[in-house]
């Protein structure tokens, strides 16, 4: 499995500056990188390339999580902070201010901004009994047992277990949460229609989003102003793609043509086909398809289709891409 | 002649050394880090316009959106004070070897996107630049707007329709009241009246008489926030920023033969060019009110014959001093606001749902009871709109309106 970036790299966090000028200032062709590049492979102290589990990218930083050995986290970017502290990191969420750990026995939040020594805020989680490899139980982040994370003091907000909250994405300023029954609810700021609720106004308690009822959805994803949800696949016929919210550049992907069955949208998705479709704001190069151009149709990055390549993973930075990638003749592991 | 790179740097920093860059904690170190390379590369002599523009967007795209993140109140001034900056370093950028006239107006239009959306900086240094930009396009002067005077000339012959205005609703008229006089009358018992005379020495009504065509000479190449949609109460009223020539071109003389309404409505453009601002002067009977003069907030309202401002009522006394063409005003006291059906959202709970001028009496059968004053407002004429006063408002022709918010 190889991961790739395109998109905004003005802190080198797709790929390192080639040439680093005395003053250490962006060189405007490695700003924007406008083709899928392969993220370089990260070896450890033994020499010893590590895989990739995970990645998760804030505006100016990137974090991958090593999927084996001391299974360890990694920055890239603006200012990295060492490693040393992640060994047995099962979950990484990182903000722009924050990164936030979660181990086996614990969940911690460090403040980017300042080198600390110790977590801006933690909290203990019981230790799973079995395999050391799955997570432990409520945790999802930004989703921990009993609440969520966020990157502003206090940092932990309480969620109803009622909810039963599966999975959550935080946008700019509104949150999207999917639950174990396939209910969607949304909370935070309105303005944009990004709630989904029918109007604009903003919701301090998580509100379900009445017009999905009765659609269970597998999973939830978020911009900066709009939300996403797929439908399950295997209930109904499902694999369809709900968008809602702010459309100024084009990120519903509307107007569409109507019948896109979205094999991947802009958040971790398995698809059948593994091919990726981009659609939105395109002025970092963070739509892969080789311009600076916004599209407001989804279209396909056709760099992994040339490349006889299926798309298993995606993930979104704030202005950029990474997707996870394999050959398509290779057995599947 | 010194070139306009010399004159913009005159009024920078002498060195970086002396470029201030300081935020609080709001604004990430890896923000202020972008900052400072384009403030590197500004005092830099190697650095390519090209690499300078790149890291200046950085800057304008990363706060843009968080001015876009909530309501406009709520966003840190910090923010807006980095878009200010974002739109310096871009101002920069494009100056630095003579452009030509597309660029000088697009630098025009950033300084004043930094002036309406940022929060000042280094001693308002937008407005500082900008006045140098708009001097630099006026010499390289295109007069070429000779033929609008024969068409702004036919819009005036057209004589708008002025609705006849009855003796017992008429607001009352006085000429040239003395503050006690005007504090003991209709400032105490809040009563409406209309103040003729005092606002004749005014430069816009004699020395600089004011008229499209000197707005557009003092103005025309800056960027201002337009109103568009018959009222703002309608579903697709919306706003949008436009340069005063291109507002004037397609609002006032309407050239691309459209006919939605523009508006350039409740901005404070005497603020943003204050060449304006010394044609008019602050009506003196602002001193009778309880806060400070500095905290009047003047606002321009300029549009084509026909624009509405739906019945609504606002939390400061106003002077509304007509200046160019004439208006239809009605205005109801707020104790009979009952009748007139405010909206109950949070957002327009300070407007009627009532159309004045095409009531529907089976909606709003109380409206039909309301007493009310109403006045034609001609050039020279100011109107006292007492606080939470109902006011409504119709254009009859081609008008340009100062008004005064003071307390």
């Amino acid at each position: 499995m190889r991961w790739f970036g395109f998109g905004f790299n003005a802190f080198g966090q797709i790929c390192a500056q080639k040439e680093k000028s005395d003053e250490g200032e962006a060189n405007t062709t490695e700003v924007k990188i406008i083709s899928p590049t392969e993220l370089s492979t990260t070896v450890d102290g033994s020499g010893c390339s590590f895989k990739t589990r995970k990645i998760q990218a804030s505006w100016s930083r990137r974090v991958s999580l090593r999927g084996d050995g001391d299974r360890c986290v990694f920055l890239a970017g603006f200012k990295s902070f060492p490693s040393a502290e992640s060994s047995g990191c099962t979950d990484a969420f990182i903000s722009e201010s924050h990164l936030t750990l979660a181990f086996q026995d614990r969940i911690e939040t460090w403040n980017l901004q300042e080198e600390d020594k110790t977590p801006s805020w933690n909290m203990e989680i019981s230790a799973q009994p079995e395999s050391s490899v799955s997570l432990p139980a409520g945790v999802n982040l930004p989703l921990a047992p009993g609440g969520y994370i966020t990157s502003k003091p206090p940092f932990y907000y309480h969620l109803s277990a009622q909810l039963k909250a599966k999975s959550l994405a935080l946008g700019g300023g509104h949150a999207v949460l999917l639950t174990a029954a396939g209910d969607v609810y949304t909370w935070g700021l309105g303005s944009h229609g990004q709630l989904g609720h029918g109007g604009l106004a903003s919701e301090e308690k998580p509100r379900v989003v009445e017009a999905l009822c009765g659609m269970p959805m597998s999973s939830v994803a978020s911009g900066g102003w709009h939300s996403a949800c797929i439908s399950d696949i295997f209930l109904t016929e499902g694999g369809d793609l709900y968008v809602w919210g702010w459309n100024e550049s084009g990120q519903l992907g509307l107007p569409s043509r109507g019948l896109w069955r979205a094999s991947q949208h802009k958040s971790s998705q398995q698809s059948d086909t593994g091919d990726l479709y981009t659609w939105g704001w395109g002025e970092y190069g963070q739509l892969g398809h080789q311009t600076l151009m916004s599209s407001d149709e989804p279209q396909r990055v056709e760099f992994f289709k040339d490349e006889q390549m299926r798309v298993i993973d995606v993930v979104c930075g704030t202005w950029n891409t990474f997707a996870a990638a394999i050959k398509k003749d290779d057995a599947y592991s | 002649m010194a070139s306009l790179w010399s004159k913009i740097s005159a009024v920078l920093p002498a060195s970086e050394a002396d470029f201030p860059l300081q935020f609080s904690d709001t604004v990430q170190q890896s923000v202020v880090e972008v900052l400072k390379w384009c403030r590197r590369q500004l005092y830099s002599g190697a650095t390519s316009p090209g690499q300078a523009a790149l890291n200046a967007q950085i800057v304008l795209d990363v706060s843009w959106e968080k001015l876009n993140m909530g309501t406009w109140r709520h966003v840190d001034k910090e923010w807006r004070r980095v878009y200010s900056y974002g739109c310096l370093f871009k101002v920069a950028a494009l100056c630095h070897e003579d452009p030509l006239v597309e660029r000088l107006l697009q630098a025009v239009r950033t300084c004043d996107l930094g002036l309406l959306m940022g929060a000042a900086i280094m001693d308002d240094i937008l407005q500082v630049i900008v006045r140098i930009l708009q001097s630099e396009i006026r010499r390289s002067g295109e007069e070429e707007h000779q033929r609008d005077r024969a068409e702004v000339k036919r819009i005036k012959t057209e004589s708008p329709h002025i609705p006849e205005i009855k003796d017992e609703c008429a607001v009352p008229r006085i000429k040239c009241p003395s503050l006690e006089t005007f504090k003991t009358s209709f400032l105490i018992p809040l009563r409406p009246v209309i103040l003729e005379g005092i606002i004749d020495h005014w430069p816009a009504l004699n020395k600089h008489p004011w008229s499209v065509e000197y707005l557009r000479s003092v103005a025309g190449c800056r960027t201002v926030p337009v109103e568009v949609g018959s009222r703002y109460t309608d579903e697709n009223w919306s706003q949008t920023l436009l340069t005063v020539d291109e507002f004037i071109d397609k609002y006032i003389l309407k050239k691309d033969g459209g006919n939605v309404s523009g508006y350039l409505a409740q901005h404070q453009l005497f603020e943003q060019v204050p060449e304006l601002k010394e044609d008019i002067r602050l009506p003196d009977y602002c001193c009778l009110g309880e806060r400070d003069e500095d905290e009047v907030t003047v606002n321009a309202w300029f549009g084509p014959g026909g624009t509405v401002s739906p019945l609504h009522q606002d939390p400061q006394h106003n002077f509304l001093a007509q200046v160019v063409g004439s208006k239809y005003i009605r205005l109801y006291s707020p104790e009979d606001t009952d009748r007139l059906y405010p909206h109950q959202s949070q957002l327009l709970h300070n407007t009627s749902q009532v159309e004045v001028e095409s009531p529907d009496f089976e909606r709003f059968p109380e409206f039909a009871v309301a007493p009310y004053l109403e006045c034609v407002l001609w050039p020279g004429d100011v109107l006292f709109i007492p606080v939470r006063h109902w006011h409504y408002v119709r254009s009859l022709e081609l008008s340009f309106s100062v008004s005064f918010w003071w307390s």
